[in-house]
């Protein structure tokens, strides 16, 4: 079973890339990006984060395109939203008895900016490191371990999951599970709990497999290998640079 | 005895029997098949080969010595004695190939350069080497097996007991595993193995049991077990393919091939030359 997302983590040409470099870059972006009083800054940040993905990881273009549609689509309607709904100072814009605000046509394109520079950064994140790693650092930063091996056992388990969870799915829509809203909402129902009881099964299973490797109770983990000088030289220059335009572009606005 | 069941009795916690005064033993280096259809108690009987379970009644004794429910008897016996479960997405926990393979070896305590010597040595010995940094979700069900068995055997146990270990392959994939386990019995692994593959069973197994309703009923060489056809398929197993052949051959069409049965096509095909050697002679004088 294939995630695509989680499969462009583990395959992309920013692999050799330290993880922690990566998510520094990522966390650290997308922080400034939210800060910035101006929508300029967050869309260079869109802009540069697309062009890493698409061009530099060589993530399908086609691919990227669908992943940040829904939150495209999203920041795009609290633009629509706001512009009409949230303000003081009304436009001579405006269509029926509605008025385009023109502050809250402001704020409106200032959160659709900071969504796409936001997002694009997780994006970024979710496309080019591979879950696991992202753990291993979090670990590095002194979160506590019991949270992360949770996590990870999670993250292990979504893929056993899902795959039972589509096998299920595929033996109700094969007997018609799914004709009509009354019985879909049935046969859903069904799954989940079905689901349930079979994951507390399977954690038995689990723990019982562990126990026989000597389980005591900690997941060790393998040594981390260290990060090179020069990508934190360059995560540091371009979030300086980042810092420095937030702070020139703090009263320009677009809209 | 390497590996000793003594009258082991099991129940769940609902009162239900799982095993009935179960007598169970492996001689060091031997290969064992534990044959039985399914929920006749094979899992159940191997999970107390390393104290996972604990029985009711009875004993379990590795190297002649019973098995110490205390924290250090466990892990002393679990390093002797591994479990390769049936599912290895049960098995298969950690984000990475080789996170997993070296869970069994941390937990012994080892350092890292021996770990990772081992981690190595026993991806090298499945066939996975280059492996070690993918998910297990991208691996294959054949893949995830043998990536399983070296979780195992990165452990150094002497014991490795394998439930249905070709189940859910394919025909490649099953006999690339059945290879393997023949390869390191002949390394002196002692393999215990549950199937209720009849026709693969003979092939490996310089023993057989067979379990039924949670009691052994039969044991013995694959030719002592498989004489008794009665009992075989009393407990809702056949006979091998061949044999079953055979038995046609000699029932139905009147044919010379008598009991014992050949189970393997190696021997179908010596018995096959013998007669037809005997029906050709006469025509080739000299």
């Amino acid at each position: 079973m294939n995630i695509s997302t989680d499969f462009y983590a583990h395959h992309n040409k920013l692999n050799r890339i330290p993880p922690m470099v990566k998510l520094s870059w990522g966390i650290l972006t997308m922080l400034f990006s939210l800060l910035s009083p101006s929508p300029i800054i967050p869309i260079i940040v869109a802009v540069v984060m697309s062009f890493i993905i698409v061009l530099i990881a060589g993530i399908p273009s086609r691919y990227y395109l669908k992943f940040i549609s829904v939150p495209f689509t999203f920041g795009f309607l609290t633009l629509v939203l706001m512009a009409l709904f949230f303000g003081v100072k009304p436009s001579s814009v405006g269509f029926y008895w509605f008025r385009v605000y023109l502050d809250g046509l402001h704020t409106g394109f200032l959160a659709f900016s900071r969504i796409i520079g936001g997002f694009t950064c997780l994006a970024f994140l979710s496309l080019t490191t591979p879950v696991n790693e992202i753990f291993k650092q979090l670990e590095k930063i002194k979160m506590p371990r019991i949270i992360i091996e949770i996590a990870l056992l999670m993250y292990r388990m979504i893929f056993i999951f899902l795959e039972e969870a589509s096998t299920m799915y595929n033996a109700q829509e094969t007997r018609l599970g799914y004709n009509s809203i009354r019985s879909s909402i049935k046969s859903l129902g069904l799954l989940a709990s079905n689901l349930f009881i079979r994951s507390w099964l399977q954690g038995e299973r689990v723990y019982q497999a562990m126990e026989t490797r000597c389980y005591n109770g900690e997941i060790p983990t393998m040594k981390i290998h260290e990060t090179d000088n020069k990508w934190i030289i360059l995560v540091i220059a371009f979030e300086i640079t980042l810092i420095i335009g937030v702070y020139f572009t703090r009263t320009i606005k677009i809209i | 005895m390497i590996l000793e069941a003594v009258n082991v009795t099991y129940e769940y916690p609902d009162g239900t029997r799982a095993l009935k005064n179960v007598n169970f033993n492996v001689e060091k280096g031997q290969m064992v098949a534990l044959l039985g259809p399914n929920g006749a108690g094979k899992s159940t009987l191997f999970l107390h080969f390393n104290g996972v379970l604990k029985p009711k009644k009875g004993q379990i004794r590795v190297e002649g010595e019973p098995i110490h429910y205390t924290k250090e008897g466990l892990m002393k016996v679990r390093q002797k004695v591994g479990i390769v479960f049936q599912n290895p997405d049960d098995q298969l926990f950690a984000p990475t190939v080789k996170e997993d393979v070296a869970f069994g070896p941390f937990n012994l305590g080892l350092g890292l350069d021996e770990i990772e010597r081992r981690v190595k040595d026993s991806l090298r010995k499945v066939g996975m080497l280059g492996f070690e940094d993918k998910p297990p979700h991208h691996l294959s069900g054949g893949e995830k097996k043998r990536v399983a068995i070296a979780g195992i055997l990165a452990m150094n146990p002497q014991i490795m007991v394998l439930d249905e270990p070709t189940s859910g392959l394919d025909p490649r994939g099953a006999s690339h595993i059945m290879r393997l386990l023949y390869k390191l019995n002949k390394e002196g692994m002692t393999i215990i193995i549950a199937t209720h593959d009849v026709d693969m069973a003979p092939l490996y197994a310089d023993k057989i049991y067979i379990i039924s309703n949670g009691e052994i009923i039969k044991e013995g060489t694959p030719r002592e077990v498989f004489k008794d056809v009665k009992t075989i398929r009393g407990a809702n197993l056949r006979l091998p393919r061949i044999a079953h052949l055979m038995e046609i051959l000699e029932k139905e069409d009147r044919l010379p091939f008598n009991k014992p049965y050949p189970l393997t096509i190696g021997e179908a095909r010596k018995r096959l030359l013998d007669k037809w050697r005997i029906i050709k002679a006469p025509s080739h004088p000299g």
